[in-house]
Protein backbone atom coordinates (compact mmCIF):
# COMPACT_ATOMS: atom_id res chain seq x y z
CA UNK A 1 0.00 0.00 0.00
CA UNK A 2 1.23 3.50 -0.84
CA UNK A 3 0.05 6.37 1.34
CA UNK A 4 -1.25 9.69 0.04
CA UNK A 5 0.29 12.44 2.14
CA UNK A 6 -0.75 16.05 2.65
CA UNK A 7 1.74 18.56 4.04
CA UNK A 8 0.44 21.93 5.25
CA UNK A 9 3.03 24.60 6.01
CA UNK A 10 3.29 28.21 4.89
CA UNK A 11 7.01 27.73 4.29
CA UNK A 12 7.66 26.31 0.84
CA UNK A 13 11.15 25.23 1.80
CA UNK A 14 9.86 23.47 4.92
CA UNK A 15 7.35 21.58 2.78
CA UNK A 16 10.19 20.55 0.47
CA UNK A 17 12.29 19.36 3.41
CA UNK A 18 9.39 17.39 4.91
CA UNK A 19 8.66 15.84 1.51
CA UNK A 20 12.28 14.80 1.10
CA UNK A 21 12.39 13.39 4.62
CA UNK A 22 9.23 11.36 4.08
CA UNK A 23 10.48 10.03 0.74
CA UNK A 24 13.73 8.91 2.34
CA UNK A 25 12.00 7.36 5.34
CA UNK A 26 11.02 4.21 3.51
CA UNK A 27 7.29 4.88 3.82
CA UNK A 28 5.69 4.05 0.46
CA UNK A 29 4.29 7.33 -0.87
CA UNK A 30 1.54 7.49 -3.48
CA UNK A 31 0.51 11.10 -4.02
CA UNK A 32 2.12 14.01 -2.21
CA UNK A 33 -0.01 17.13 -1.79
CA UNK A 34 1.05 20.52 -0.47
CA UNK A 35 -0.94 23.32 1.17
CA UNK A 36 0.21 26.71 2.47
CA UNK A 37 -2.45 26.92 5.19
CA UNK A 38 -5.41 25.12 6.71
CA UNK A 39 -7.90 26.42 4.13
CA UNK A 40 -5.85 25.09 1.25
CA UNK A 41 -5.49 21.79 3.10
CA UNK A 42 -9.27 21.45 3.45
CA UNK A 43 -9.70 22.19 -0.26
CA UNK A 44 -7.27 19.41 -1.08
CA UNK A 45 -9.11 17.04 1.27
CA UNK A 46 -12.35 17.74 -0.60
CA UNK A 47 -10.96 16.47 -3.87
CA UNK A 48 -8.36 13.88 -2.93
CA UNK A 49 -8.04 10.74 -0.84
CA UNK A 50 -5.51 11.50 1.87
CA UNK A 51 -4.09 8.95 4.32
CA UNK A 52 -2.12 11.21 6.66
CA UNK A 53 -1.68 14.95 7.22
CA UNK A 54 1.55 16.60 8.37
CA UNK A 55 0.78 20.16 9.42
CA UNK A 56 2.36 23.24 10.91
CA UNK A 57 0.34 25.16 13.54
CA UNK A 58 1.39 28.76 13.00
CA UNK A 59 0.06 29.56 9.49
CA UNK A 60 -1.78 32.52 7.97
CA UNK A 61 -5.47 32.34 6.97
CA UNK A 62 -6.15 29.15 8.92
CA UNK A 63 -3.75 27.61 11.40
CA UNK A 64 -3.10 24.00 12.27
CA UNK A 65 -5.29 23.88 15.38
CA UNK A 66 -8.32 25.01 13.36
CA UNK A 67 -7.44 22.51 10.65
CA UNK A 68 -7.34 19.75 13.27
CA UNK A 69 -10.74 20.85 14.62
CA UNK A 70 -12.20 20.85 11.10
CA UNK A 71 -10.80 17.41 10.31
CA UNK A 72 -12.17 15.92 13.50
CA UNK A 73 -15.55 17.58 13.01
CA UNK A 74 -15.99 15.95 9.60
CA UNK A 75 -17.32 12.42 9.32
CA UNK A 76 -15.35 12.06 6.08
CA UNK A 77 -11.98 13.26 7.37
CA UNK A 78 -12.05 12.08 10.99
CA UNK A 79 -10.31 8.84 9.97
CA UNK A 80 -7.23 10.77 8.75
CA UNK A 81 -4.43 10.97 11.33
CA UNK A 82 -2.88 14.43 11.65
CA UNK A 83 0.68 15.03 12.85
CA UNK A 84 1.85 18.47 13.86
CA UNK A 85 5.35 19.58 12.80
CA UNK A 86 5.66 22.88 14.57
CA UNK A 87 7.68 25.40 16.52
CA UNK A 88 4.81 25.68 19.00
CA UNK A 89 6.39 23.59 21.71
CA UNK A 90 4.96 24.81 25.01
CA UNK A 91 3.47 22.10 27.23
CA UNK A 92 0.14 23.91 27.09
CA UNK A 93 0.07 23.83 23.27
CA UNK A 94 0.99 20.12 23.17
CA UNK A 95 -1.77 19.33 25.69
CA UNK A 96 -4.29 21.33 23.67
CA UNK A 97 -3.34 19.39 20.55
CA UNK A 98 -3.73 16.08 22.38
CA UNK A 99 -7.17 17.11 23.62
CA UNK A 100 -8.17 17.88 20.05
CA UNK A 101 -7.04 14.43 18.95
CA UNK A 102 -3.69 14.99 17.24
CA UNK A 103 -2.01 11.72 16.25
CA UNK A 104 1.59 12.91 16.64
CA UNK A 105 3.61 15.98 17.59
CA UNK A 106 7.02 16.87 16.16
CA UNK A 107 8.82 19.95 17.42
CA UNK A 108 10.95 22.12 15.15
CA UNK A 109 13.89 22.03 14.98
CA UNK A 110 13.80 18.31 14.24
CA UNK A 111 16.13 15.65 12.97
CA UNK A 112 14.83 13.54 10.05
CA UNK A 113 14.83 10.45 12.25
CA UNK A 114 12.09 11.97 14.41
CA UNK A 115 9.73 12.43 11.46
CA UNK A 116 10.45 8.92 10.31
CA UNK A 117 9.81 7.39 13.74
CA UNK A 118 6.58 9.24 14.45
CA UNK A 119 5.23 8.80 10.93
CA UNK A 120 5.76 5.04 11.18
CA UNK A 121 4.11 4.93 14.61
CA UNK A 122 1.09 6.89 13.46
CA UNK A 123 0.66 4.93 10.22
CA UNK A 124 1.07 1.63 12.05
CA UNK A 125 -1.65 2.55 14.49
CA UNK A 126 -4.06 3.88 11.86
CA UNK A 127 -3.47 1.33 9.12
CA UNK A 128 -2.26 -1.72 11.01
CA UNK A 129 -3.38 -4.33 8.51
CA UNK A 130 -2.01 -2.47 5.47
CA UNK A 131 1.38 -2.00 7.10
CA UNK A 132 2.33 -5.68 7.17
CA UNK A 133 4.31 -5.52 3.93
CA UNK A 134 6.15 -2.28 4.68
CA UNK A 135 9.92 -2.33 5.35
CA UNK A 136 10.62 -2.29 9.06
CA UNK A 137 11.45 1.04 10.61
CA UNK A 138 15.18 1.47 10.95
CA UNK A 139 15.87 -1.23 8.39
CA UNK A 140 18.51 -0.82 5.70
CA UNK A 141 15.93 0.25 3.16
CA UNK A 142 14.81 3.15 5.25
CA UNK A 143 18.12 4.70 6.24
CA UNK A 144 18.28 8.42 5.57
CA UNK A 145 21.30 10.31 4.64
CA UNK A 146 21.12 14.06 4.51
CA UNK B 1 18.32 41.40 30.50
CA UNK B 2 18.30 38.33 32.73
CA UNK B 3 21.50 36.27 32.28
CA UNK B 4 19.59 32.98 32.09
CA UNK B 5 17.35 34.34 29.33
CA UNK B 6 20.39 35.53 27.38
CA UNK B 7 21.96 32.08 27.71
CA UNK B 8 18.71 30.39 26.62
CA UNK B 9 18.55 32.62 23.54
CA UNK B 10 22.14 31.76 22.61
CA UNK B 11 21.47 28.03 23.11
CA UNK B 12 18.17 28.03 21.22
CA UNK B 13 19.59 29.78 18.18
CA UNK B 14 22.62 27.53 18.11
CA UNK B 15 20.41 24.45 18.30
CA UNK B 16 18.23 25.59 15.40
CA UNK B 17 21.22 26.29 13.16
CA UNK B 18 23.03 23.07 14.04
CA UNK B 19 19.99 20.78 13.82
CA UNK B 20 18.33 22.20 10.72
CA UNK B 21 21.25 23.70 8.78
CA UNK B 22 24.37 21.88 10.00
CA UNK B 23 25.80 25.33 10.64
CA UNK B 24 27.69 26.25 13.78
CA UNK B 25 27.26 29.59 15.50
CA UNK B 26 29.90 31.02 17.80
CA UNK B 27 28.22 33.35 20.32
CA UNK B 28 30.03 36.60 21.07
CA UNK B 29 29.27 37.22 24.73
CA UNK B 30 31.04 40.59 24.73
CA UNK B 31 29.70 43.15 22.26
CA UNK B 32 32.57 44.33 20.07
CA UNK B 33 33.10 47.94 19.07
CA UNK B 34 32.52 49.25 15.58
CA UNK B 35 36.31 49.48 15.16
CA UNK B 36 36.76 45.83 16.14
CA UNK B 37 34.10 44.74 13.67
CA UNK B 38 35.41 46.85 10.83
CA UNK B 39 33.52 47.34 7.59
CA UNK B 40 30.41 45.24 7.07
CA UNK B 41 28.52 44.48 3.89
CA UNK B 42 25.34 46.56 3.59
CA UNK B 43 23.44 43.71 1.93
CA UNK B 44 21.76 41.55 4.50
CA UNK B 45 18.62 39.44 4.83
CA UNK B 46 16.32 40.59 7.60
CA UNK B 47 13.60 38.56 9.34
CA UNK B 48 11.26 39.79 12.04
CA UNK B 49 8.79 37.99 14.28
CA UNK B 50 6.69 39.25 17.18
CA UNK B 51 5.00 37.55 20.09
CA UNK B 52 2.21 38.74 22.34
CA UNK B 53 0.64 37.69 25.61
CA UNK B 54 1.78 37.84 29.22
CA UNK B 55 4.90 39.41 27.75
CA UNK B 56 5.29 40.95 24.31
CA UNK B 57 8.27 41.62 22.12
CA UNK B 58 9.88 41.31 18.75
CA UNK B 59 13.00 39.63 17.41
CA UNK B 60 14.94 40.90 14.41
CA UNK B 61 17.44 38.71 12.61
CA UNK B 62 20.12 40.00 10.24
CA UNK B 63 21.96 37.40 8.16
CA UNK B 64 24.76 38.19 5.75
CA UNK B 65 24.00 36.98 2.23
CA UNK B 66 26.52 34.15 2.37
CA UNK B 67 25.02 32.77 5.59
CA UNK B 68 21.44 33.04 4.28
CA UNK B 69 22.33 31.22 1.08
CA UNK B 70 24.45 28.68 2.95
CA UNK B 71 21.70 27.62 5.35
CA UNK B 72 19.21 27.44 2.46
CA UNK B 73 21.52 25.11 0.54
CA UNK B 74 22.01 22.92 3.62
CA UNK B 75 18.33 22.96 4.52
CA UNK B 76 17.16 21.86 1.09
CA UNK B 77 20.12 19.57 0.46
CA UNK B 78 20.72 20.98 -3.01
CA UNK B 79 23.59 22.57 -4.92
CA UNK B 80 24.26 26.27 -4.34
CA UNK B 81 23.44 26.99 -7.97
CA UNK B 82 19.97 25.50 -7.54
CA UNK B 83 18.86 27.92 -4.81
CA UNK B 84 16.76 30.93 -5.77
CA UNK B 85 15.96 34.20 -3.99
CA UNK B 86 12.49 33.09 -2.96
CA UNK B 87 13.87 30.02 -1.20
CA UNK B 88 16.48 32.11 0.62
CA UNK B 89 13.83 34.54 1.87
CA UNK B 90 11.61 31.64 2.93
CA UNK B 91 14.42 29.94 4.83
CA UNK B 92 15.36 33.17 6.60
CA UNK B 93 11.71 33.63 7.58
CA UNK B 94 11.43 30.04 8.80
CA UNK B 95 14.61 30.52 10.82
CA UNK B 96 12.94 33.32 12.78
CA UNK B 97 9.84 31.18 13.22
CA UNK B 98 11.77 28.15 14.49
CA UNK B 99 14.11 30.12 16.73
CA UNK B 100 11.52 32.21 18.52
CA UNK B 101 8.91 29.43 18.60
CA UNK B 102 11.44 27.13 20.18
CA UNK B 103 12.50 29.86 22.60
CA UNK B 104 8.92 30.51 23.74
CA UNK B 105 8.46 26.78 24.31
CA UNK B 106 11.37 26.91 26.75
CA UNK B 107 10.61 30.12 28.62
CA UNK B 108 6.81 29.91 28.52
CA UNK B 109 5.73 26.29 29.15
CA UNK B 110 2.24 27.49 30.02
CA UNK B 111 1.79 28.82 26.50
CA UNK B 112 0.67 32.30 27.60
CA UNK B 113 2.48 33.98 24.71
CA UNK B 114 1.35 33.70 21.09
CA UNK B 115 3.75 33.77 18.19
CA UNK B 116 3.03 36.09 15.27
CA UNK B 117 3.76 35.40 11.62
CA UNK B 118 7.37 35.94 10.54
CA UNK B 119 8.41 38.27 7.71
CA UNK B 120 11.61 38.50 5.72
CA UNK B 121 13.20 40.81 3.19
CA UNK B 122 16.49 41.63 1.59
CA UNK B 123 17.85 44.87 2.97
CA UNK B 124 20.50 47.16 1.56
CA UNK B 125 20.63 49.64 4.42
CA UNK B 126 22.10 47.42 7.11
CA UNK B 127 23.91 49.48 9.71
CA UNK B 128 26.20 47.83 12.25
CA UNK B 129 26.48 51.11 14.14
CA UNK B 130 22.70 51.23 14.69
CA UNK B 131 22.52 47.65 15.92
CA UNK B 132 25.54 47.96 18.23
CA UNK B 133 23.56 50.56 20.18
CA UNK B 134 20.67 48.16 20.81
CA UNK B 135 20.45 46.78 24.39
CA UNK B 136 18.91 43.50 23.22
CA UNK B 137 21.70 42.64 20.77
CA UNK B 138 23.01 39.10 20.32
CA UNK B 139 25.96 38.46 18.04
CA UNK B 140 27.24 35.26 16.52
CA UNK B 141 30.34 34.60 14.51
CA UNK B 142 29.83 32.40 11.47
CA UNK B 143 32.01 31.34 8.57
CA UNK B 144 30.07 33.87 6.46
CA UNK B 145 30.43 36.83 8.80
CA UNK B 146 28.52 38.14 11.78
CA UNK B 147 24.93 37.07 12.39
CA UNK B 148 22.98 39.73 14.29
CA UNK B 149 19.89 39.20 16.45
CA UNK B 150 18.05 41.99 18.26
CA UNK B 151 15.40 41.49 20.91
CA UNK B 152 13.05 44.50 21.20
CA UNK B 153 11.28 44.10 24.50
CA UNK B 154 7.63 45.14 24.82
CA UNK B 155 7.02 46.22 21.21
Amino acid sequence: MAFNILVADDSETMRAVVKKTVEMSGVPVGEFHEAANGKEALAILENNWIDVILSDINMPEMGGMDLLRAVNASADYRRIPLIFITTESSEARVEEAKRLGVAGYIKKPFVPETIKTILYEVLAKAYEHQMADMPRQGGEDSDMDF
Amino acid sequence: MDTNLRQTIYETLSEVFETMYFTFLEPLFETPTQEEIGATDASYYEATISFQGAKSGRFRFYLPQGLARGITVNFLGVNATDVNESQVLDTVKETANMAVGSLLGRVDPGGTMKLGLPRSQATTDFSAADLLAQPGLFLFNTEHGLFWVVYDEGE
